[in-house]
């Protein structure tokens, strides 16, 4: 089953999936993995980087590292597309589509990375996908910060739509919106 | 009055036009310059950009959708909800974030029926 989640920073989005994503994993007896889309710029994401690694020990997550280009992890070696992926997050995702690591902007990042995660739920079948709510701020933002809600927001529409089951996190709470 | 709601960008001009048969000829969309409102469309869109027209302006919305309750109460409104995010620095919109908060319990109020739209998805909040 393919699951879609997202709500709020700090609600409990991660350790909720994490738990959906093993749950799937042991009751069918699937291999169990971690897509790793974090590309650690300072000194302070190495430390958030650490703490998550920390917190997924001893989960059974074999960890993937796809910053970008998601779905190419599914042809490495060792990696079996029947397993449970947790992916984690969207929002990270989209954030290195469209802004590089070699400083240059794609504005249409989005319809790639849309289209890319319908492509892997659509191949894998039990995917739990996280992303974040970032849609009620009262602030005009600059073109390029607008944009970028406006993909993410095109990214989740999408995913709810190919996913079987929508969640939304509210501080612990759990509202099935699908 | 029926009232739909959501953060920015979550479909819920797609879903109105959608769930109603309308398309875009029949839609209003409000412009934070303006406090104008177009009251032979069927939908208006974009009901936090009116609010804060008039929070540019000092006036009460509030005071304004009531002056036209009568042509309001058969249309569709749409309003982004902008009340979870960071508190902005800047006063106006401060005043723009808070004055919205009140237009929609006022017209949540009004409204026959309250739809929320989380990633495309509706649930009604109040009414049938």
């Amino acid at each position: 089953m393919n699951i879609f989640i997202s709500g709020g920073c700090k609600n409990g989005k991660s350790l909720h999936a994490q738990r959906l994503a093993q749950a799937m994993a042991r009751e069918k007896d699937l291999p169990l993995y971690y897509i790793a889309t974090m590309i650690p710029r300072d000194a302070e994401d190495d430390i958030r980087i650490e703490r998550h690694i920390e917190a997924r020990r001893g989960w059974g997550f074999t960890t993937l590292e796809q910053p970008v280009d998601l779905c190419r992890c599914l042809g490495d070696a060792g990696v079996d597309v029947g397993g449970v992926f947790l992916m984690d997050s969207v929002t990270a995702l989209l954030s290195n589509e469209m802004f590089k690591a070699d400083g240059s902007y794609d504005s249409d990042a989005g319809t790639k990375v849309a289209a890319e995660l319908a492509d892997f739920a659509a191949r894998t079948g039990n995917t739990v996908f996280v992303s974040d709510y970032i849609y009620s701020d009262a602030r005009e933002f600059d073109e390029v910060t607008e944009n970028y809600r406006r993909s993410l927001a095109f990214c989740d529409r999408e995913l709810a739509k190919a996913c079987d089951q929508v969640i939304e996190v509210s501080f612990g709470v759990f509202k099935e919106w699908k | 009055m029926v009232l739909i709601i959501g953060g920015a960008f979550q479909g819920k001009l797609d879903y109105a036009k959608a769930e109603y048969g309308l398309q875009e000829k029949d839609v209003f969309h409000c412009d934070g310059g303006s406090m104008a409102l177009d009251f032979d469309k069927k939908i208006i869109n974009n009901m936090q950009r009116f609010v804060l027209a008039c929070v540019r302006e000092d006036i009460d919305p509030r005071e304004c959708i009531d002056e036209h309750a009568d042509k309001l109460h058969d249309k569709i409104i749409i309003c982004d909800d902008i009340s979870q995010g960071v508190v902005p620095m800047d006063a106006t919109e401060r005043e723009w974030r808070e004055m919205t908060g009140r237009c929609l319990v006022h017209l949540g109020q009004q409204a026959d029926k309250v739809i929320r739209v989380f990633c495309g998805i509706p649930e009604v909040i109040k009414g049938e």
